[in-house]
C-alpha cells in the first residue's frame, strides 16, 4: 500500500514536470489489409508484375514462388521444405545484394533443388559466375542435396507499371 | 544477351561443379580506357579522398544478339531443352506473354517474365524427344512372353496378384511410411478346396473375401517394410489353405445356425409340407414312412423343395416368390 502510494505520488509529480510522462495511448483499431499491398503514389515510382499484385491473387493471376510436393494431401515434411525456402531467399538475395530484378522462385525435383533469379547486369560477368558457383556449393554443402541456379540477366527490372 | 545465354549452357551441362574454370575462352574484363567513350570524363576527374587515383568508367560490354536470332529453324530442339529447365527466354524463339494485361495494354513480354519461371513446362517432351527417350530404353527391354496372351491365361499360369505402392516427393528424403502396405489377391476357384474346405476357409476370412469376384485379399501392413509385409501375406495364404483342409473334432458339432446355406432336407419346411399333405389325404390310404417316401418322389414336393430352397438361400425378389407361388400352387392342389 505503502508503495503504490509513494508511486503514484511519483507519478503525479513527474506529470506536473512535464517530462518523463508515461501514458497509454489508443487509437481506432485499423481493420484494413494492408500486406503486400503498394501504396498509390505520384506515379514515378516503378514495380515488377511480382510487386504489383496484391496477395489474394496468387493462384488467379499470379502463380506459386516455391513448388513443392510436400504441401499435398497426406505428404509430409511442409514445414521443413518451407524453412528451407526461407533461407535460401535471404541467403540468394544477400549474395546478389541489390542485383535481383525480382523475386526467386524455388523449384523441386525430388532431391534436386532448382532456383530461377532473375539478375540486373550491375556486376561483370565474372563476378556473376564466382557469385552463382559460391550459391551453389554453400548452399548443396549446407543442406546436402544438389542444387542448380538458372540466372537470366536484365538491364533494367521489367516494370509492370508506375504508382 | 551473351552472359546468360552462356550461362544456360552451363546450367544444361554439369550437374555439380562450380561455374568457375569452365569459361577461359571469356576474355579477361579489364578497366581500360580505350573503348569507353566517356574517357575523357574520366582523365578529368578530381582524385577522390586522399589523393587515390579515380578508377576510369567501366568497360560494359554490348550484349549481343540472344540465341533466338541465331537458331536455325529447322535444328535440333532436343538439343536445346535437353531435360527439364525453367523458361530462358532467350533460348526460345516464340514470342509468349504472360500474365494480367495493364489497362489497355498487353500482357507482359516473356522477357524478365517470373510468372513464366514458375510454371513448369514440357519443352524438353517434344514427340521427338520421346522418340529418342524410346530408341535408348529398348535395348533394355524385353518382349512380352508371346504365350500369355490373354488375361485368362495370365489368371490361370499367375493366380496369386501382389499390388503395392511406392511413392517419390520432393525432398531430401525417400522414405514414405505408405510404401510398407502390401495387398495379396487370389481367386478361390484356382485353390485346391473340396466343399468343406471351402466353406472353412470362407468362415475363417470373413470380410476379406468379395462374394461377386471370387477374389480372397488379404492386406497386410503391420510390419515396418514391404519385404516383410509380403513374407506375412504369403504366410497368411499358406497357414489358411492348410487350416482350412484340417477337420477339427468339434467341427462335427455344427448346427444348423451356423450352415452357410439352406438346406431343404431334415428341416422344418420338410415336415410340414408332408403333414399338411398326408392330412389332405393325397397318398391315399396308409401311414408310416414309405407314405412319406413317396410324397418326396412327387414332382410337385420337389418345386416345392426348389422354390423354398431357393427363396432361403436368394432372398426375396420377384421371381423367387414367383416360383414359390407357383410351386405351392400346384402342390396343394388349388
Amino acid at each position: 500500500m505503502a508503495v503504490s502510494l509513494s508511486s503514484v505520488r511519483l507519478l503525479s509529480a513527474l506529470t506536473r514536470s512535464g517530462s518523463l510522462c508515461r501514458s497509454l495511448h489508443v487509437t481506432a483499431v485499423c481493420c484494413k489489409n494492408r500486406a503486400a499491398r503498394p501504396r498509390v503514389g505520384k506515379g514515378d515510382y516503378p514495380l515488377t508484375y511480382e510487386e504489383a499484385l496484391p496477395p489474394h491473387y496468387i493462384g488467379h493471376r499470379k502463380g506459386w514462388l516455391s513448388q513443392h510436393t510436400s504441401n499435398l494431401k497426406g505428404e509430409e515434411g511442409a514445414a521443413e521444405r518451407t524453412v528451407e525456402d526461407v533461407f535460401i531467399r535471404r541467403f540468394v538475395s544477400g549474395t546478389f545484394h541489390n542485383c535481383l530484378a525480382n523475386e526467386i522462385v524455388i523449384k523441386r525435383r525430388g532431391n534436386v533443388i532448382i532456383v530461377c533469379a532473375i539478375l540486373i547486369q550491375k556486376l561483370t560477368p565474372q563476378k556473376f559466375y564466382f557469385l552463382i558457383g559460391y550459391t551453389e556449393a554453400m548452399l548443396s554443402h549446407l543442406y546436402k542435396c544438389p542444387f542448380k541456379l538458372v540466372v537470366q540477366t536484365l538491364d533494367k527490372k521489367a516494370v509492370y507499371k508506375y504508382l | 544477351m551473351a552472359a546468360h545465354t552462356s550461362r544456360a549452357f552451363l546450367s544444361l551441362g554439369r550437374i555439380n561443379v562450380p561455374g568457375l574454370g569452365l569459361h577461359k575462352s571469356v576474355s579477361r574484363v579489364t578497366y581500360s580506357t580505350g573503348l569507353s567513350t566517356d574517357s575523357s570524363k574520366a582523365t578529368t576527374g578530381s582524385p577522390q579522398k586522399g589523393g587515390k587515383k579515380v578508377l576510369s568508367k567501366k568497360y560494359k560490354r554490348e550484349p549481343g544478339d540472344p540465341r533466338t536470332e541465331l537458331m536455325p529453324v529447322d535444328q535440333d530442339w532436343t538439343a536445346v531443352y535437353p531435360v527439364a529447365t525453367p523458361f530462358i527466354p532467350d533460348a526460345i524463339p516464340l514470342p509468349v506473354r504472360m500474365g494480367c494485361p495493364v489497362k489497355g495494354g498487353a500482357p507482359p513480354e516473356k522477357k524478365g517474365n517470373l510468372e513464366l519461371i514458375k510454371i513448369p513446362n514440357f519443352l524438353h517432351l517434344t514427340p521427338a524427344a520421346i522418340k529418342k527417350h524410346c530408341e535408348a530404353l529398348k535395348p533394355f527391354c524385353t518382349e512380352w512372353p508371346s504365350a500369355l496372351d490373354t488375361d485368362a491365361k495370365c489368371d490361370e499360369h499367375f493366380p496369386i496378384k501382389v499390388e503395392t505402392k511406392s511413392y517419390v516427393s520432393a525432398g531430401p528424403s525417400i522414405r514414405n511410411p505408405a510404401a510398407r502396405i502390401v495387398h495379396l489377391s487370389v481367386k478361390l476357384s484356382s485353390l485346391n478346396l473340396n466343399d468343406q474346405a471351402r466353406k472353412k476357409m470362407l468362415k475363417l476370412v470373413g470380410d476379406r473375401y468379395c462374394k461377386d469376384t471370387d477374389i480372397l485379399t488379404i492386406t497386410a501392413d503391420r510390419c515396418p517394410l514391404k519385404q516383410q509385409n509380403y513374407d506375412y501375406a504369403m504366410y497368411l495364404l499358406t497357414v489358411l489353405y492348410h487350416e482350412s483342409w484340417k477337420i477339427e473334432a468339434w467341427e462335427a458339432e455344427k448346427t444348423v445356425a451356423d450352415m452357410e446355406e439352406y438346406s431343404w432336407e431334415g428341416s422344418l419346411s420338410q415336415e410340414n409340407i408332408l403333414d399338411v399333405l398326408v392330412r389332405m389325404k393325397e397318398a391315399g390310404e396308409g401311414e408310416g414312412e414309405e407314405v412319406r417316401e413317396q410324397l418326396l418322389g412327387r414332382r410337385e414336393v420337389q418345386e416345392y423343395k426348389d422354390s423354398v430352397t431357393r427363396l432361403k438361400n436368394e432372398g426375396e425378389n420377384e421371381s423367387t416368390m414367383l416360383q414359390y407361388k407357383e410351386a405351392v400352387k400346384k402342390v396343394l392342389k388349388l
